[in-house]
């Protein structure tokens, strides 16, 4: 986007979770890599279970029991007062770690009915979230700022009054946006932050969301099942399936031209807003059971363009047409002697452009 | 508001049904009790007396059910229930007397249980599946202990072995009961054996109620949302703790609506005075004015137990307004 997004936030190498231990262990995320730039939006797609929401718990080590982090390493570049530094989140201190969680990472959750404290008024919890990090502050000078917080998300200050309960769906969430902005973070994520809303509702919040960014300029991790969602919001998407990157791609270009077949299947499993009345085809077959993977690539079995290679190797994550995006499936392999389907190939490229 | 004032509509009935059933019990009742009480008090029983326990009950007078209705609210309205007969005294003042004894015994217990159970439940919670939860086995053994047998080996074991604590009653009989420090002295030495027996025995209830809630609660988002606002640990197990003690709270307002009943067992082994062993001896002596009193006492605490439930809840949990809100 720009120059700023050449500056990194978040680093993340070879990162694995598993939940539980030993020979029970089942791998939820297996060895993701990537990095964010700074107010960059990555979206995060994927279906129940595809891992995406145990990789940003584990990224912020919130993960409960018995959610264990195996691997890798996880670089915060912090900003602020504390600019430049290079926050190591795996090896930190609970104290460490405390200073710097919500003041450079804050979270979204998918149901703010459930991440609102329903015994507090909402002022009370923006009241104590402002002050942990700042002491000093006197509570005038809190309130006003939560006023200011809730006038950015579109809530009147009377609001600050109110209990969870007493609020719609849509206040709730937008209580939660803003009290996720409250300390100026420099990384916001969003755990399905509009799942749990209508349609209509969804869209205000998307584009309040765009237009939050554009402002302040904090980067997002976005985190969703719905593919259409991200292509106005993310610059660049990552779609997870059994815990593992099976495609990246900026944005538009991937929601344009998929080059997984499993990208294509989300694609397909959602109505276009616009445009001629199509066929759902959806994805046959369930999610893999994490406990016993198949064999080679993990979406084989749902695969329609799966061959003898696909059932006994692993297809890596390559980066793929001169590098700006990559995939993990044996059809784009150099080697590879299998049809790509129209819809996979890069011909499907012209349909960049054409709207989704 | 509408809430409210139903629920207060519900109190003000159950209240006068138990009244009215009060006054009807004794007037239903099979053979003649007046007689036999009047014969177990050969001798020292006056006219006077016999015609007041007459009009008590019911029979000897000519006037209608609902005039002798009518006159038993207004006997109540000024407090009178009647005249105890084996102990010679208004019913109101005995009560009153002994009352005060079961509230200061069983009611401290009750409250001390209540904190010390909750603070432990709070911590075992919070630690789950840690060394902590070892206590578990130990807590439900105590738990399923009755605490009057648990009083009887306290008893048999600290005041007979080893007389480290006075055996029964609830002062120095050589003390003149009043404000003196003596006396308040003794009277708290004598309640410590009594009192640890309540404390113990269903201190562990409490804990393992309250571990149970914080167990579930900490794993609610807000929680974990807690956490990620990197909030001190202290602050995110109040979060927890707060909501998890809503059931507990409930439960301790109703708890002490059994507090009266619940004093019958203590009370006879420990020989304290109190409500309970009034109970026991009123029982006993077919002192059916005393009985009447002590069984409008119990309904009626029960009844202010359960509407301090409500207040409490109404205070404590802002999701319950809304009802009346709206």
């Amino acid at each position: 986007m720009n120059e700023d997004s050449l500056v990194p936030v978040l680093d993340v190498t070879n990162f694995s979770v598993d939940y539980g231990y030993g020979d029970d262990a089942v791998r939820a995320v297996s060895d993701v890599s990537f990095s964010l730039g700074r107010s960059q939006v990555l979206g995060v797609a994927g279906e129940s279970g595809s891992g995406k929401s145990t990789l940003v718990y584990g990224l912020t080590r919130l993960l409960r029991a018995p959610g264990v982090i195996t691997s890798g390493e996880v670089t915060l570049h912090l900003a602020g007062e504390r600019n430049g530094e290079a926050f190591n989140v795996l090896t930190a201190s609970e104290d460490e770690l405390r200073q710097v969680r919500w003041s450079q990472v804050s979270i979204v959750m998918q149901s703010a009915l459930n991440a609102l404290n329903p015994l507090r008024r909402v002022g009370k919890e923006f009241d104590e979230v402002l002050r942990r990090h700042d002491r000093t502050s006197s509570k005038t000078a809190r309130q006003e700022r939560a006023i200011e917080l809730l006038a950015l998300v579109g809530l009147a200050a009377d609001r600050l009054q109110r209990f969870p309960h007493e609020l719609s769906g849509g206040q709730r969430q937008r209580v939660m946006i803003a009290m996720a902005l409250a300390l100026r973070p420099e990384l916001v994520i969003m755990d399905e932050p509009t799942t749990a809303l209508d349609v209509v509702t969804q869209r205000e919040i998307v584009s309040e969301l765009y237009e939050l960014r554009q402002k302040l300029g904090f980067a997002m991790i976005f985190i969703t099942h719905d593919l259409s969602l991200l292509v106005e919001l993310a610059d660049e998407i990552m779609v997870m399936y059994a815990g593992e990157i099976v495609e990246r791609a900026p944005a538009v270009e991937l929601h344009g031209a998929p080059r997984h077949p499993y990208t294509l299947g989300l694609m397909n499993s959602f109505p276009p807003l616009q445009g001629d009345r199509v066929r759902m085809t959806g994805i046959p077959g369930s999610p893999p059971n994490l406990k016993s993977p198949p064999g080679g690539c993990a979406f084989h079995p749902r695969c329609p363009s799966a061959h003898d290679r696909c059932r006994t190797q692993a297809p890596p994550l390559v980066a793929i047409e001169d590098g700006h995006r990559s995939v993990a499936c044996w059809l784009h392999d150099s080697s590879s002697t299998e049809v790509v389907p129209v819809s996979l190939s890069r011909r499907a490229a012209s349909r960049i452009g054409q709207g989704a | 508001m509408r809430t409210a004032l139903r629920r207060l509509g519900i109190y003000v009935f159950t209240a006068w049904a138990t009244i009215t059933a009060n006054f009807v019990l004794p007037r239903l009742m099979p053979g003649n009790p007046i007689e036999q009480l009047i014969g177990k008090l050969q001798g020292r029983v006056t006219p006077e007396m016999i015609a007041a326990i007459k009009a008590q009950f019911g029979q000897g007078l000519n006037e209608p059910m609902w005039v002798q209705y009518g006159h038993y609210w207004g006997q109540l309205f000024h407090g009178d229930m009647g005249v105890s007969i084996t102990l010679s005294a208004p019913v109101s003042q005995v009560l009153s007397s002994q009352m005060w004894w079961t509230i200061g015994l069983i009611g401290t217990a009750a409250v001390v249980s209540f904190i010390i159970g909750t603070a432990l439940g709070v911590l075992f919670g919070w630690t789950r599946g840690s060394r902590a939860d070892s206590i578990i086995p130990v807590a439900t053994f105590l738990q399923s202990v009755p605490y009057y047998f648990l009083g009887t080996i306290l008893i048999m074991l600290f005041a007979g072995t080893l007389h480290l604590f006075p055996i029964m009653g609830a002062y120095d009989s050589s003390l003149n009961p009043g404000w003196s420090w003596a006396y308040i002295a003794s009277v708290l030495r004598y309640a410590e054996l009594p009192l640890t027996s309540i404390v113990l025995s269903s201190l562990a209830g409490w804990m393992l109620g309250m571990r149970n809630m914080m167990v579930t609660t900490v794993s609610e988002d807000f929680v974990l949302m807690a956490v990620a606002k990197g909030l001190p640990r202290r602050s995110v197990m109040w979060h927890a703790a707060r909501n998890a003690v809503l059931p507990s709270v409930a439960n301790l307002a109703l708890t002490i609506g059994l507090l009266v009943s619940g004093s019958l067992l203590v009370e006879q082994i420990f020989n304290y005075p109190g409500v309970g062993n009034l109970l026991v001896s009123a029982v006993g002596n077919e002192d059916y004015p005393l009985l009447q009193g002590i069984f409008l006492m119990i309904t009626f605490t029960v009844l202010g137990a359960n509407l301090l439930a409500d207040i409490l809840y109404y205070v404590l949990d802002p999701r319950t307004r809304t009802a009346s809100v709206n």
